[in-house]
């Protein structure tokens, strides 16, 4: 089902990638944590209050800031362009550039291929917010100490975070297994997750382009629903199938299409 | 016994490119050329052979195998050498080669390593970095690491060297003699005239011509150029070949005084007691290629000076 060869050689191959985008998001995550402190984002939240960047800063609590912050654009930008970058690499750029035809050319089955790419996307993704999840726990009990925080709704979020990656890198690899050329998979499998990330935003800053929310498939990561004690449930369960669906997909497109190698 | 079977392959890519109804197959132990030039439909047929490509009408088949439904078995007894070369980029050499190793299970590394001392390969560097040629070697090495019984080259020659141009035809010769089947496409005629015993040639994906490079070589029937030093010489000599029946005349050229004609090597002795009576300046044979052969497909309007079209034409 899975080689050990190939996924040695994909290690190889993305592993800078997925240290630099993991280091950044930690840092980041990191700071936003240590920096926070309740009179400035009320300070802040006086100064906006008027403007449409208002409902952007959201509440003055810590999670709340958090999540207008590292949930609502640094923690889901980051990992959308190393999804973007490492689906690609891992399926159709192999196809386009030619070197599949090697890992095809010995008694390796297409589908070994597939699911041996989309482990290391899933695990990656999964190793990199786990990682930013333990390195913000430990910040949070470091820094933030006095501050009354919900533990549960903190790992809620990040749980959030990876379905919602998860779910994305669906649809980059869903792509990436769909066309043969570079330029056609990174046109969609760039082009769909960055939409919805901006739809979201859209909706997010300016009421009157709220009803763009509904079509972004991010706001089934619902940050507010989280903190406010609603039900997320379902939300994340559909971010969970969206994601197994598009695997699936994936799988079945690249063993039934003609490959130019 | 077949290895590689072509039944009626099709596939359209629209435009007229593609390959139409090709058929053709390998038998064991025999070196297949499969000739034409770029774009005619070589690397898309062995696409098919290697499970790459769904045929839209037809099948192939290795070792019996169906190459589409059973593609990841066909390749535990076939090596493929690509026509580009695309390697990982990421890798060294000796990576590659480990990986190629794991992916077909090889543990004992004996075979590999004859070959990498064979073709002089230093794999150790990036293969970012790699000459082309050196790319090329390494291909060639992983290709037949396994020691497989069929090989399929795509353009196997291209991007080596002369002197390893000679010294892998030469390797192609040795696995021959070693009971391998294989099929090499070329567009090069050196190197198909070199190793192959049958020869297809395809164009504009569609095979115009299947038939046994033997038949060609040793062609019975030869092609002479001759020319008179008269005018009266060269007239009364025309006059006089059309009651011998055995010479075909090809040509006859009157301000050269120049005649080409084809006869067969058993009737060469009446050509030349006919000769005698006459004054000729110089009289050659007009040396028969594959080259010649091929080129004769893609020049519609060539006249047909040269050798002869073999008589057995294999349509499997």
């Amino acid at each position: 089902m899975l080689s050990k060869a190939i996924f040695k050689q994909t290690l190889k191959s993305n592993i800078k990638l997925w240290l630099i985008f993991t280091v950044i998001m930690t840092v980041l995550h990191v700071l936003l944590i240590v920096v926070f402190n309740p009179s400035t984002i009320s300070d802040m939240s006086g100064l906006v209050k008027d403007t449409p960047l208002a409902s952007l800063l959201g509440e003055a609590t810590f999670l709340g800031m958090l999540s207008n912050t590292f949930y609502g654009i640094h923690g889901i930008l980051l990992p959308i362009v190393f999804i973007i970058m490492t689906a690609n690499s891992l399926i159709a750029s192999q196809v386009d550039r030619g070197s599949m035809a090697y890992l095809l050319s010995t008694p390796t089955k297409r589908s070994t291929v597939v699911l041996t790419q989309a482990t290391y996307l899933i695990t990656s993704l999964l190793l990199m917010i786990l990682i930013v999840t333990v390195a913000g726990f430990i910040s949070i009990q470091t820094f933030q100490g006095d501050t009354q925080i919900s533990l549960s709704n903190y790992f809620a979020l990040n749980i959030g975070l990876f379905l919602l990656m998860f779910a994305t890198s669906g649809i980059s690899f869903f792509f990436s297994c769909v066309f043969n050329l570079t330029k056609n998979s990174l046109a969609w499998g760039a082009g769909l997750p960055m939409a919805f990330f901006l739809l979201k935003l859209m909706g997010d800053v300016d009421s009157s382009l709220e009803k763009l929310k509904y079509i972004s498939m991010n706001s089934l990561f619902n940050t507010d629903a989280v903190l406010h004690g609603e039900n997320y449930t379902i939300q994340y369960v559909a971010l969970a199938v969206v994601g197994i669906i598009l695997y699936m997909l994936s799988l079945r497109v690249f063993k039934q299409k003609d490959l130019p190698l | 016994m077949p290895i590689i079977e072509i039944e009626h392959l099709t596939k359209d890519y629209g435009h007229s490119r593609g390959i139409f109804d090709v058929s053709f197959s390998v038998e064991a132990g025999e070196v297949y050329g499969f000739l034409g030039p770029n774009g005619a439909g070589k690397t898309t047929t062995i696409r098919h052979i290697m499970g790459f490509s769904r045929p839209q009408r037809g099948r192939t088949l290795v070792h019996g195998l169906n190459s589409w439904e059973r593609a990841s078995d066909i390749q535990r007894e076939l090596g493929y050498l690509p026509g580009e070369i695309a390697l990982p980029e990421s890798l060294t050499g000796t990576d590659f080669i480990k990986m190629m190793a794991d992916l077909r299970g090889i543990k004992d590394m004996k075979h590999t390593k004859a070959l990498i001392n064979k073709f002089e390969l230093d794999p150790s560097g990036s293969l970012k970095r790699m000459s082309l040629g050196m790319k090329r070697k390494l291909a060639i090495v992983t290709a037949f690491m396994h020691d497989p019984a069929i090989l399929v080259l795509d353009e196997p020659t291209s991007g080596l060297d002369p002197i390893m141009q000679t010294f892998f035809i030469e390797f192609i010769k040795e696995e021959k003699k070693r009971g391998k089947t294989i099929l090499i496409s070329s567009h090069i005629f050196s190197e198909i005239d070199a190793t192959c015993d049958k020869i297809s040639i395809i164009k504009e994906g569609r095979l115009i011509s299947s038939f046994v490079a033997d038949d060609l070589r040793h062609n019975k029937s030869k092609t002479y150029e001759i020319e008179f030093i008269t005018e009266e010489a060269f007239t009364r000599f025309g006059v006089e070949l059309m009651s011998i029946q055995q010479i075909e005349v090809l040509t006859l050229t009157p301000h050269k005084l120049q005649t080409t004609l084809r006869i067969n090597d058993a009737d060469i002795n009446s050509l030349i007691s006919l000769l005698a009576d006459y004054e000729v300046k110089f009289f050659s044979e007009i040396k028969f290629t594959l080259e010649d052969y091929f080129m004769k497909f893609y020049d519609r309007n060539s006249n047909d000076a040269g050798g002869a079209i073999p008589d057995v034409l294999h349509r499997n």
